[in-house]
């Protein structure tokens, strides 16, 4: 059994993430702790306000961008051990995943980012719910689809409606 | 004395102007949500948070108690039925009661789940009675000092015991402190991590971050995947039977102050709660065997050892402002939001609140004891709602919740980002109780730190001599040596040794 292939020294219900994964993570983490540690180091140091100086409002982050970094240290020279650089960590998700989860993801982007604000909140949210439901439905073949997108349509409406009436009129709260 | 009263007084005050319809709606909303799978109490708490900020915080409170007390208890409604659990809190419960569920006995699943996460709850609520005013009247005595380290054994205790990779979990931890720094701080007003940005400036809002993070994330991780194929079950009487309370009250009693213990500890949650509630009941067993495979014993025990730790949760919010769960942490924020101020002071400044808080939790159990016994067959047709209609809905709710709080269209961004990064940390198995207890304690730690060193102009000795300084500081570094591989069995073998 290759060391890649041993099983991981850590218990509980999921997988853990591959060496590479952890590998890569570790890298990115080290470049934040370092960064942090930069940014840290350029505030102003209030000594003349404060006397000593240990008021500077970059220690508490500095301090927490060196740890950072020095655990990323470990979770890479670990990753290294199980055999981050020679084993490439094999995807957990197949490519349908990875599909659902970028369709997702970009509804959610253009509802958020985009839609809301320039759009009235009510209306933005019942497209969002309609595009959303009748995306992930297509997939469910011909039969019944035209039922489907007009139940999606007004459970976008329903949506939509439901949450002007709860949050705006019933909750007085403002919306987007 | 004073105590019954300030009890009877909780209750009264808390019992007033429609509490009870409150207490209906809102532990209803909370059952739901635990019972689906993919939305959890921390969600649920932070999403309801949004609707009660136009009302009082006695009302506001009582709405999110409920809720929480609900969402635990409903996520054992899936686990039974689906082997799906509803929230991490019911995982364990999935062991038996789903295996109960297939023989026929749902019903008797789902009545052993009710009276076990009923009398769990009611055991840690007479714990925070008996406990929270006297070690909020000990906290009294902490001071800057002592309020680093407890914020620092809360980071340390939650990314050592959280997950299963502590390095993650302080890691996880850490980002969460550091995510706590942007914005003015307290001392110069200077913005940090602001990059010339006003918004930044203001920091990064706690609602938004946990929205993001816990409902975002969770839309994305539910997306992903193929969907739970939802099974319908037969279901027989659910009236709890008092021989399963009776033949198994050991379990319970010990479930319950484990669950209260664990609880009561920063950042562990009902899940770890549950989880220990059942290997215990297990070792202590006499019908081990039959765990795994449908044990009354062993669903009894993760039912009244998760909801033990609601309660249990609460006690370090009312007495130190730390919170003991995920969903714990979201209370205490909708807290600070209402204008209470959760803490040591609280003891001087509110003590009566401590009393209203129990009052809360006994209405929530109560309620969720009726919804256990009635709501059966509505809640299987919750169950049966497919993703692709729910998700949606949930992440229009998410963006209303970052929103409301300050009307600005820049938390949409924080939750939109906070989400992507705790998607990504989750894939990457970094558990979240610490990121989130980072956030939440960031701004303790950091002010009691500056605040120490500027009070002992900048010698460091006190956070170390202090009494109560010493001991936290001891318990922090024993904790984080518990977690390096290999110490915790060298102490084991000392141990053995000296024996």
């Amino acid at each position: 059994m290759s060391e890649a292939d041993a099983p991981s020294p850590f218990a509980g219900e999921k997988a853990p993430a591959s060496p590479r994964a952890d590998l890569v993570t570790a890298a990115v983490l080290f470049a934040l702790g370092v960064a942090i540690v930069i940014q840290a180091w350029q505030m102003p140091r209030f000594v003349e306000q404060s006397g000593t100086g240990l008021t500077a409002p970059g220690i508490v982050p500095g301090f927490y961008g060196v740890v950072i970094a020095l655990l990323s240290v470990v979770l890479g020279m670990r990753a290294a051990a199980r055999g981050g650089w020679a084993v490439r960590g094999n995807s957990r998700s197949a490519a349908s995943d990875r599909r659902q989860l970028a369709t997702a993801a970009l509804l959610g982007l253009l509802y958020a980012g985009v839609m809301v604000g320039r759009l009235p909140f009510w209306l933005a949210s019942a497209l969002f719910v309609f595009a959303f439901t009748a995306v992930f439905e297509w997939e469910q073949g011909p039969q019944g689809r035209v039922r489907r997108v007009v139940e999606a349509a007004l459970i976008g409406l329903g949506t939509g409606l439901a949450v002007m009436l709860v949050f705006e009129k019933l909750f007085l709260l403002r919306l987007p | 004395m004073d105590a019954l009263n300030n009890l009877v007084g909780g209750f009264a005050h808390v019992l007033g102007g429609g509490a009870v319809f409150h207490a209906l709606w809102a532990t209803l909303i909370g059952i739901i949500i635990g019972a689906l799978p993919g939305l959890t109490a921390t969600m649920g708490v932070a999403l309801l948070t949004t609707l009660t900020f136009g009302m009082g915080p006695d009302k506001a409170m009582l709405v999110l108690v409920c809720v929480y007390v609900g969402a635990i208890y409903g996520g054992s409604r899936s686990a039974i039925l689906l082997n799906i659990p509803g929230t991490p809190a019911s995982a364990a419960s999935t062991l038996d009661g789903f295996p109960l569920a297939r023989q026929g006995l749902a019903g008797r699943a789902m009545g052993i789940s009710t009276s076990g996460s009923w009398l769990g709850t009611l055991f840690g609520t007479a714990m925070l009675a008996l406990f929270a005013p006297s070690f909020g009247e000990f906290a009294l005595q902490f001071g800057s000092y002592e309020m680093f380290w407890v914020a620092l054994f809360g980071i340390v205790i939650a990314g050592s015991l959280s997950g299963g990779d502590p390095l993650k979990g302080y890691i996880a931890g850490f980002i969460g402190l550091f995510v706590a720094t942007v914005g003015q701080e307290t001392n110069h007003a200077y913005a940090r991590f602001s990059f010339g940005d006003g918004d930044l400036a203001g920091g990064l809002g706690l609602l938004p971050v946990l929205v993001g993070v816990f409902g975002v994330a969770e839309v994305l991780s539910a997306m992903r995947g193929p969907a739970v194929k939802a099974v319908s079950s037969k279901i027989d009487s659910v009236i709890p039977r008092i021989r399963d309370v009776t033949a198994y009250w050991k379990t319970i009693l010990r479930s319950g102050a484990l669950g209260t213990f664990i609880g009561a500890m920063p950042g562990l949650g009902e899940d770890i709660a549950a989880w220990t509630s059942y290997a215990a009941a297990k070792r202590a067993s006499a019908e081990r065997e039959k765990f795994g495979k449908g044990s009354i014993e062993g669903l009894m025990a993760a039912e009244t050892g998760e909801s033990a730790c609601v309660p249990g949760a609460i006690i370090p919010v009312l007495t130190l402002a730390v919170p003991g769960s995920a969903p714990a942490a979201v209370l205490m924020a909708a807290m600070m939001i209402h204008g209470l101020n959760p803490g040591p002071m609280l003891a001087i400044t509110a003590p009566e609140f401590i009393y209203q808080i129990v009052a809360m939790l006994v209405i929530a159990d109560m309620v969720k004891m009726f919804y256990g016994l009635v709501l059966v067959r509505p809640l299987l047709w919750v169950l049966l709602i497919p993703r692709e209609r729910l998700m949606p809905v949930v992440f229009v709710l998410c963006t209303v919740g970052a929103f409301a709080i300050t009307s600005r269209l820049f938390d949409i961004w924080v939750m939109l980002g906070a989400g992507l990064v705790g998607f990504v940390l989750r894939e990457l198995r970094f558990p979240m109780a610490p990121l989130i207890l980072g956030i939440v304690l960031g701004e303790l730690l950091d002010k009691n730190l500056l605040r120490g060193l500027v009070l002992s102009g900048g010698d460091i000795t006190p956070f170390f001599t202090r009494p109560i300084s010493m001991g936290l500081c001891a318990l922090t570094l024993f904790a984080a040596a518990w977690s390096i591989p290999g110490a915790a069995n060298l102490f084991r073998w000392r141990r053995k040794v000296a024996g």
